[in-house]
């Protein structure tokens, strides 16, 4: 079998799935949909394995393959196939994709299993799988915004999986409108690509780009922003970010799946996709490191200061895509995507063990009423330590190696580019601090009330409220009950978990500088004509830049024992000292309350004011002038209906009278 | 065979009328399923290779005026006239369900409508084409007067009652009805010496001059305008809209507006290409204006007719703007829309009928939460709601890119404003599915799974949404051929007129 | 014979009927002088038809007497329906049919 056919099932055993779910809904037993969606992620991890294997087997310059299945939508001078386009960056994300969802879907059955929507839940969950992998398998930019629409409507279905809540159901509607407007900017990036280019075919638009356009010409510029602003919708960066914190009113597999591995990292992979309109598009390319440089600083401040904690990781993943984007901006292809599939790691286990938490916890989130769950939740808080080290880029583990690969291009490239290093360090100073103010509340400190009743043995439980309204939720619907699942109970969370764990530790050393190469040499067959890709820092400066990392690491986590573990008071008195940057960062920038004033009031007042003005008198007058028109002739021709008979017969004898008389006097 | 296809639907409601009552419903639904049936029969024999009319149909009927019998399919309506027949076949069978008052004369109506449009569409005689573009309207004042329903209006105003309504719109569609009969006549007048001549085949060899062609262009327009309706004359569709029974609004919305806009692709494009050219800019601005007024009054509505109402204005201000980008491409997207959006209007007005027998009408401030007991429903309507707001990958996306990419080449600024209306139509679409499905359910409304006769049709419709989602091309292919042959008749002349200048 | 005698006649019995139609108000009236209106065209076809040796002028009078009579009665018809329910006999106020 050649690698596109394994392509071709990678995408059929989720769609299988999802669609299995769904027509049989009513019929699967218990928890068969469960294992049934964990199957189907399962298969296409192994169709993907296969897929790599027959991929390292050809020469590097002819890794590329696509393969058509159909015309879906050719006609009127426009070519669009149902085609795909296996390679190593495809084969690469596929990987990532499917192992890190084949974990979440086993840890799902577990979580999500006293849900009345459990059935849906994985059908909806599949179906995202299905979507992203489609997403990066699409050979043609039109089925990548297919792929990208729905990775964003499955994103809606699971974000407001809970419909209840009108909490999860604004956060949808919200995640799905900034979306769309994301869309809108691919979609006119096609246009324009179509326009310059005359195709959709991605190979075709890479072959074509250098020899059509020159550096940093107007166009392919423009070309370049479109995608930004797809990519920075679908990444939550600043100012399409508002969307993601919300997004954690989702079930946390969800949180873990979509918002942290996979969906966020949509936007990296268009970038790094098209980097040859990038490398051409100069201006466009610094832009989107900016903006992942500006996002990565605002994200990690706020992270320090809110007190949800999927909020905290929430802000965590927005700063680390941050470091992504400014990566694929920078040119340091291989870097971003090393540091991609690492945070997918260490990422989704931390939403794991905050899910596990949360459980514990009754479903409330809140960090500053946790604390002390080292003896109660022995195996959740290991596994949350290993996250954090993870996250703090602690010396040794996969952060480390892949955060720093990104920060040591930023070096070697230089002049302007020192800012990024610079801004880079400064994050993972603050990273270092709030992954270390999470580890250190929950984990550590005298165990809070809930730590002590589960030490006994006792779960804590309290009707559930949700903190944004305070309305009683609603248990009927399957707002988790009374079950409340954490790791230590279930054993498929602790095999997905602990896998997550082997990986957040581990799977930095396929990319030590100097050592092993794996990655980058992987990675080349899809960068081939790239002019940065090739360009690497010595090893010296990059084990320089390691000792930097790790030095500002232990800092962090120092800093963050200090004022999280030894000392809790120094930071309630930190805060009462500045209150005024304290409610700044505490209210998210006020980016969200922007928003809502410069565009989504505008938009609405317009709306009410055609409907009440423009609609009453501009339409209606129309209406009803031409009413009156038709009215006015009436009534003027109405006076000769009098009824009176006598009048009719007058008429009809001067009439008559009339035509005789003109006959008469014609024909003489 | 097409003949047939044309009369069947009447011959099925005059056979209605003599059934006993209750299979009247049912006598006129196997009308309709015939019809589907030789219109799905038609389709498997059309060759897509061919530009020209395909099972043509040509007597001579009034001699002396002109007036050719001819009838005939091409790539334009083969599917329009495929979309009549499922969307009729639907309205039929759920009608014959809910046995409505008076069935005799509501079927009578239903078919008189049904071989009306069929009529317009399959019309190869531009006389013969006015004929049935009246005559489709006459059945629907019947329909709406007598089986509508009052509304209660919004606060601020009073009461909307049927008839007043219903004539609202009967008057002002025939305005415009009667400006293009007296274009019609005109034209045939002109382009005859003697006797007038009607084929649209002959007026298309053969164009009339320019300056008729300016007025006569703008008295089609008027009518077509109305019809669909477009921006500052849609005053008729607000109410008619909330007063018409949603079985038959369902066929009026999505049948009868596509007339309007394949009368301008078979009349208008063709026989007058100068004044098109010369006008394109100003339907491009109306279009424009009716996709983004549409989309910004469905923001606000509170009632779920109107919502569907606005953004259907919306839609079809994008299928104006695909003909009127005078490009293939657009108007291969134009055809596909027109076939996208009728399929997707249908089971979403069907939905509506549910939604407003569990909560007591169509307000949707006053829905919510009716997704609890009723998956399917939920799944179904989420369907439809995604194929509404255009999501890609659905047929309706790609309808939308091939117009975005056609107005895109030529008048690039107007495809950069339409786009806007893609994330409204997100908005309102996702608000009215949450407004009734999502969220909390108020205590005096019952939650019931959709039943499941009324759940077959709803779910044969989004199935072929489905369908046609995982190939639209099916659509684009066949009327390829002969969009390029309309599309390349307006621009030879536009050549002759860039020369000139 | 010279028909002019007779055509003027004919002519005299027309206007009669005309300005009885005109000016009366009863609907029994009206029908009469309607009758003496179409008599009178009866006789000036009869009157051409002998000149000309033509019979189709007689043979279209001999209609008109067929119709005239259908007329008659359907318009006494509604004129006793209408005694009889009471209704005013008077032509002025029977104008329900107004515009």
């Amino acid at each position: 079998m050649d690698a596109t056919t394994y392509g071709w099932l990678i995408l059929a055993f989720p769609l299988a799935g999802s669609m299995i779910i769904a027509f049989g809904w009513k019929l699967l037993p218990g928890r068969a949909a469960g294992w049934i969606g964990t199957a189907a992620i399962g298969l296409s991890f192994l169709v993907t394995l296969g897929a790599l294997f027959q991929i390292l087997g050809l020469p590097a310059e002819e890794r590329q393959l696509t393969d058509s299945l159909y015309d879906y939508a050719s006609a009127g001078g426009l070519d669009i196939q149902m085609n795909i386009l296996v390679d190593p960056l495809s084969v690469f994300m596929c990987l990532v994709v499917s192992g890190i969802s084949t974990m979440i879907h086993l840890y799902s059955i577990s979580y999500v299993t006293s849900d009345r929507g459990f059935n849906r839940f994985f059908s909806y969950l599949n179906f995202f799988v299905f979507s992203m992998l489609l997403l990066v398998l699409a050979g043609n930019i039109v089925l990548l915004i297919v792929g990208w629409a729905f990775v964003g409507f499955a994103s809606y279905a699971l974000i407001s999986f809970w419909y209840r809540r009108t909490t999860a159901t604004e956060a949808g509607m919200k995640a799905f409108v900034i979306n769309v407007v994301g869309d809108i900017g691919l979609v006119l990036a096609a246009l324009f690509i179509f326009r310059e280019l005359g195709t959709f075919d991605l190979l075709a638009i890479f072959e074509q780009a250098p020899e059509q356009f020159s550096t940093n010409e107007g166009v392919v510029v423009l070309i370049g922003i479109l995608l930004l602003v797809g990519a920075f919708a679908k990444s939550a960066q600043v100012p399409f970010h508002t969307w993601l914190p919300d997004a954690m009113e989702g079930p946390t597999p969800v949180s873990a799946l979509i918002h942290a591995a996979t969906m966020v990292t949509a936007g990296v992979y268009l970038i790094g996709r098209f980097y040859p309109i990038f490398e051409i598009a100069l201006t466009a390319a610094d832009i989107a490191a900016i903006v992942g440089l500006v996002t990565l600083l605002i994200a990690a401040t706020i992270a320090l200061v809110v007190t949800d904690n999927k909020r905290i990781i929430a802000y965590s993943t927005m700063s680390q895509i941050g470091y992504m984007i400014m990566g694929v901006g920078i040119g340091a292809y291989s870097a971003a995507f090393f540091h991609l599939m690492t945070h997918a790691f260490f990422k989704a286990l931390l939403f794991m063990t905050a899910g596990s938490v949360i459980g514990a916890m009754a479903n409330r989130q809140n960090i500053d009423l946790m604390g002390g769950f080292r003896r109660s939740l022995p195996f959740t808080s290991a596994l949350l330590i290993i996250g954090c080290l993870a996250l703090a880029a602690f010396p040794g583990t996969s952060g480390f190696f892949s955060k720093d690969a990104i920060l040591a291009f930023a070096e070697y490239r230089g002049g302007a580019y020192w800012v990024f290093a610079i801004g880079g360090y400064i994050g993972a100073l603050m990273t270092a601090i709030y992954a270390f103010r999470i580890g250190f509340r929950i984990v550590a400190g005298p165990p809070c009330e809930v730590a002590r009743d589960l030490e006994q043995g006792v779960h804590h439980h309290v009707e559930p409220q949700n903190p944004a309204t305070g309305e009683a939720e609603d248990t009927d619907v399957g707002f988790p009950g009374e079950k409340h699942n954490i790791a230590e109970d279930n054993w498929p969370m602790k095999i997905a978990m602990s896998v997550l764990g082997i990986g957040a530790l581990f799977s930095g050393y396929i990319q030590v500088p100097g050592v092993t190469d794996v990655l980058h040499t992987f990675l080349e067959g899809s960068f081939e004509d790239s002019k940065l890709y090739f360009e690497q820092p010595t090893d010296a400066a990059e084990w320089r830049g390691l000792a930097t990392g790790a030095l500002i690491s232990l800092t962090g986590i120092a800093i963050a024992h200090h004022f999280f573990l030894r000392n809790r008071a120094a930071a309630a008195r930190l805060q009462a000292r500045l209150p005024g940057l304290h409610t700044f960062l505490a209210n998210k920038w006020y980016f969200d309350e922007a928003i809502d004033l410069l565009i989504v009031r505008p938009t609405l007042a317009f709306g009410r004011w055609c409907d009440s003005t423009f609609e009453r008198y501009v339409v209606e007058g129309l209406v009803s002038g031409a009413q009156g028109v038709a009215k006015g002739g009436n009534s003027a021709v109405r006076t000769a209906q009098s009824g009176y008979l006598r009048s009719y017969a007058l008429l009809l004898f001067v009439g008559f009278a009339g035509l005789g008389l003109y006959f008469l006097i014609a024909g003489s | 065979m097409i003949q047939v296809m044309l009369w069947l639907p009447l011959a099925a409601a005059l056979l209605a009328c003599l059934a006993p009552r209750r299979a009247a419903g049912w006598v006129a639904a196997l009308g309709a399923a015939g019809t589907l049936g030789l219109a799905i029969a038609l389709l498997a024999g059309f060759d897509s290779a061919s530009a020209g009319i395909q099972h043509a149909v040509d007597e001579a009927w009034i001699p002396d005026l002109g007036v050719r019998y001819s009838l005939g399919v091409d790539g334009i309506s083969i599917f329009l006239v495929l979309l009549t027949s499922v969307a009729w076949f639907a309205a039929t069978t759920w009608s014959a369900i809910r046995m409505p008052e008076r069935p005799k004369t509501y079927f009578l109506m239903l078919g008189i409508a049904q071989t009306a449009t069929l009529g317009a569409f399959i019309s190869q005689d531009l006389l013969l084409f006015v004929l049935f573009f009246d005559l489709m309207l006459i059945p629907f004042y019947f329909l709406f007067g007598s089986w509508g329903s009052d509304h209660p209006g919004r606060e601020g105003e009073g009461a909307i009652r049927r008839s007043p309504a219903t004539i609202k719109m009967v008057v002002y569609t025939l305005v415009g009805s009667l400006l293009m009969l007296a274009g019609a006549i005109a034209t045939g007048v002109i382009a005859g010496d003697g006797t007038p001549v009607f084929s649209m085949a002959e007026l298309r060899a053969d164009p009339l001059g320019e300056d008729s062609q300016r007025w006569i262009f703008w008295f089609f327009a008027a009518a077509f305008l109305v019809k669909m309706p477009a921006f500052l004359v849609h005053g008729w569709m607000p109410d008619a809209y909330r007063v018409a029974p949603l079985a038959v609004l369902a066929v009026f919305a999505a049948v009868l507006s596509k007339v309007a806009a394949y009368g301008f692709l078979r009349v208008v494009l063709p026989i007058f290409p100068d004044a098109t050219i010369q006008f394109q800019e100003v339907i491009l601005v109306v279009a424009l204006a009716s996709i983004l007024y549409g989309s910004v009054m469905a923001f606000t509505q509170t009632s779920a007719r109107l919502v569907a109402g606005y953004s259907s204005v919306a839609q079809l201000g994008f299928i104006t703007l695909g003909i009127f980008a005078l490009r293939p491409d657009g108007a291969d997207g134009a055809v596909l829309q027109m076939v996208n959006h009728g399929l997707v209007i249908v089971p979403l007005m069907l939905i509506m009928v549910i939604l407003a027998e569990r909560t007591g009408g169509d307000d949707i401030t006053r829905m919510g939460g009716l997704a609890l007991r009723a998956p399917v429903l939920a799944a179904l309507f989420l369907v439809v709601t995604m194929a509404l707001l255009a999501i890609p990958g659905s047929a309706n996306f790609i309808g939308e890119f091939y117009i975005l990419n056609g107005v895109f080449q030529e008048k690039i600024v107007f495809a950069l404003i339409a786009s806007i209306a893609m994330a409204m139509a997100a908005y309102y679409a996702l608000r009215l599915f949450q407004h009734a499905m999502h969220n909390r359910k108020r205590d005096d409304v019952e939650s019931k799974e959709i039943g499941w006769r009324e759940g077959a049709i709803v779910g044969a419709l989004v199935a072929c949404i489905v369908g046609l989602a995982l190939y639209p091309g099916i659509v684009l292919e066949r009327s390829d051929e002969s969009v390029k042959d309309t599309v390349s008749a307006v621009q030879e002349p536009s050549d002759e007129v860039a020369a000139r200048r | 014979m010279d028909m002019s005698w007779y055509l003027v006649l004919s002519a005299l019995l027309f206007a009669t009927g005309a300005v009885g139609v005109l000016i009366r108000r009863s609907p029994l009236v009206i029908l009469l002088c309607l009758e003496l209106m179409l008599n009178a065209g009866n006789l000036a076809l009869i009157t051409f038809s002998r000149t000309l040796g033509d019979e189709e002028g007689q043979v279209f009078a001999l209609i008109v007497m067929v119709i005239a009579a259908c007329e008659v009665v359907i318009g006494l018809g509604i004129i006793v329906a209408a005694y009889r329910r009471r209704i005013p006999l008077n032509v002025d106020e029977l104008r329900a049919l107004r515009g």
